[in-house]
């Protein structure tokens, strides 16, 4: 069994060495950043067996290729694509045999703007704060260029997949819904009552993704070009955090919806917030599509949190008797796991990846 | 502590805490001593991190495992209890400055709009030292209390495209250096060689709310000697 895998990106498209960002970026002024669609980058991560914060890549709409020196247990989330492995269609939202010697590619991104691609194994990557998630502001990590190398430790024995096209996995993890239009909830923001009624223009209509849109956050003009929601009060406002989720209006023509990017402290009134769930979402649109906000309480929002938490638990439950007895090693650790209760998951339940090889 | 807080959520997973109270120096205290206790007990409480400003604290928390409710409850049980302090010592940074010419444009601006020379704006702005406030966008810039200038400072009415990283900039009652290239309306009197926010360290930053930074000028001539990293 090889040790590290090299990864060779033929196409790097754009993609980065992403994770779930950094916990500890904010307390210092700095974005937390990290996968915009967190969904499906911790379902890719949960997968391969791996913990929701490892490193994995993030391409971004276009076309990527890469090979592999030794065999890899893969999966691809996120965005609809079409995944190939030496030109044999793979499933998305699966676990994948990714052989020596062969190539896989991604390609014609669609339904979505980011597809997440994670391996069973551990990147090696450089870290700042915790966390390999590329920073634009700081200069930290870039997208990989066409020469990259990746190398990934690893320690999964051959998966033997005796009919090549026949997808050796059926674990059942979900995509997002997506039905041409992007729909997001969203809570009322601290600020919502210097907006007066204006600040229902927010819900019931399409608002479409402006161009430039990014990492740092989504514009959105209205589809109908109706009035945007404005401010009713004129007083300057102190600079104070603003979540991941914020919804702004700096202007007259576009609405702002701050994402992982962000600049941690601003002095604008923050107007909405979207939700943890309606944040993945908006990860995957794209310029040009639509989306529509509709209000929700906090509560109803947590719950809806709880409840994506809920089936990352239950894909992790099936990888982790899946993976035993084929003897895949796990490489979950308990920090992160929670039930469909969100109660922390016990350590005695969970046996260790170095257990497994132990006992192998 | 007797001082009232609002506490509103702030989307699914973050309330925000506001201090009420018209004394902006206790304001200030109370929410940098809050975010700090809470930051120290932030595994226990599946907080994610507060980020302390002026007056408010925004406490960001995983709503899979807490909620509005627990972190509203930890936020009383802090100020009711024994009054939270800060736990970091604070440290003191001398800047040098190249100040005027093109490394501050707005040198001169700043001194007709004061009423003042040019050498009093820099002696005012170099005479005492700083307290930084809380971290700015983009980067972590440190928000620093304004020189003791005449009068408030009025923002440019066309804001540049792009102040370079290391501008040392003014505006209302307030000061900042920038830690990266961005755009900035604040009035750019000088420039900084050393490099505020470094990614090959790690953390890339040194400072921190209620530490000090007193400016110093020096020559253009001198730039090379002063570039490096800031340390205390």
């Amino acid at each position: 069994m090889r040790e590290t895998a090299r990864v060779q990106v033929v196409e790097p498209g754009l993609s980065t060495v992403q994770d779930l960002g950094r916990a500890d970026g904010p307390r210092s002024g700095q974005m937390a950043g990290g996968a915009l669609d967190q969904y499906s980058a911790r379902m890719a991560n949960t997968l391969v067996a791996g913990d929701p914060d490892a490193a994995l890549l993030e391409l971004v709409a276009l076309d990527f290729a890469a090979t592999t020196d030794a065999d890899l247990l893969v999966a691809v989330t996120g965005a609809d694509a079409d995944v190939t492995v030496d030109g044999h269609p793979q499933p998305q939202w699966e676990p994948v045999v990714w052989r020596a010697g062969t190539r896989l590619a991604v390609r014609r991104i669609r339904s979505g703007l980011r597809v997440y691609l994670s391996v069973h194994g551990t990147f090696h990557t450089r870290r700042l704060l915790g966390s390999c998630a590329p920073d634009t502001v700081l200069g930290f990590g870039a997208p990989l260029d066409g020469d990259a190398v990746l190398t990934v430790a690893v320690d999964c024995p051959p998966v033997v997949q005796p009919w090549f096209d026949i997808p050796f996995f059926r674990l059942g993890a979900r995509p997002h819904p997506y039905s041409g239009r992007w729909n997001v909830d969203l809570t009322d923001g601290p600020d919502v009552g210097e907006f007066g009624p204006t600040a229902a223009r927010l819900v019931a209509t399409d608002y479409v993704v402006g161009d430039r849109s990014n990492h740092i956050g989504l514009r959105l003009r209205r589809a109908d070009r109706g009035p945007l929601p404005g401010r009713e009060v004129a007083t300057e406002v102190l600079s104070r955090g603003v979540p991941v989720g914020a919804v702004e209006v700096p202007d007259g023509d576009e609405l702002l919806v701050l994402h992982r990017g962000r600049g941690v402290t601003a002095g604008y009134p923050v107007l909405a917030v979207v939700t943890s769930v309606g944040l993945s979402r908006l990860g995957q649109a794209r310029p040009g599509e639509t989306v529509r906000f509709r209000h929700v309480t906090c509560a109803a929002a947590i719950a809806d949190y709880r409840r994506q938490q809920a089936h990352l638990a239950e894909i992790r439950t099936r990888v982790q008797t899946v993976y035993t007895s084929l003897g895949i090693p796990l490489h979950f650790t308990d920090r992160h796991f929670t039930d469909r209760h969100g109660h922390p998951h016990r350590t005695s339940t969970t046996p260790s990846a170095t257990e497994l090889q132990e006992s192998a | 502590m007797s001082t009232a807080l609002d506490i509103s959520d702030c989307g699914d997973a973050a309330v925000r805490v506001t201090c009420r109270t018209t004394d902006r120096e206790q304001a200030w205290h109370v929410v940098h001593a809050l975010s700090g206790w809470l930051d120290e007990r932030r595994h226990d409480h599946h907080l994610r991190g507060a980020i302390a400003t002026y007056d408010a604290v925004l406490v960001e928390f995983d709503a899979a495992l807490t909620d509005h409710d627990a972190v509203r409850g930890l936020v009383r049980a802090a100020v009711a209890g024994s009054r939270p302090r800060s736990i970091r010592a604070p440290r003191h940074f001398d800047i040098p400055v190249v100040y005027g010419g093109d490394h501050g444009p707005d040198l001169a601006r700043v001194a007709e709009q004061q009423g003042i020379d040019v050498d009093r704006v820099v002696a005012i702005h170099t005479e005492q030292a700083l307290v930084m406030r809380c971290f700015g966008a983009p980067a972590g810039a440190p928000m620093l209390d304004g020189p003791r200038f005449p009068l408030p400072v009025p923002r440019l009415a066309s804001p540049r495209a792009a102040v370079p990283a290391g501008s040392v900039a003014v505006a209302g009652r307030q000061a900042v250096v920038s830690a990266r290239q961005a755009p900035g309306g604040w009035c750019v009197i000088g420039r900084t060689p050393r490099t505020l926010v470094d990614v090959d360290r790690d953390p890339p930053a040194a400072f921190a709310p209620g530490d000090t930074f007193r400016f110093f000028p020096i020559r253009a001539a001198e730039w090379s000697a002063y570039e490096g990293r800031l340390d205390a």
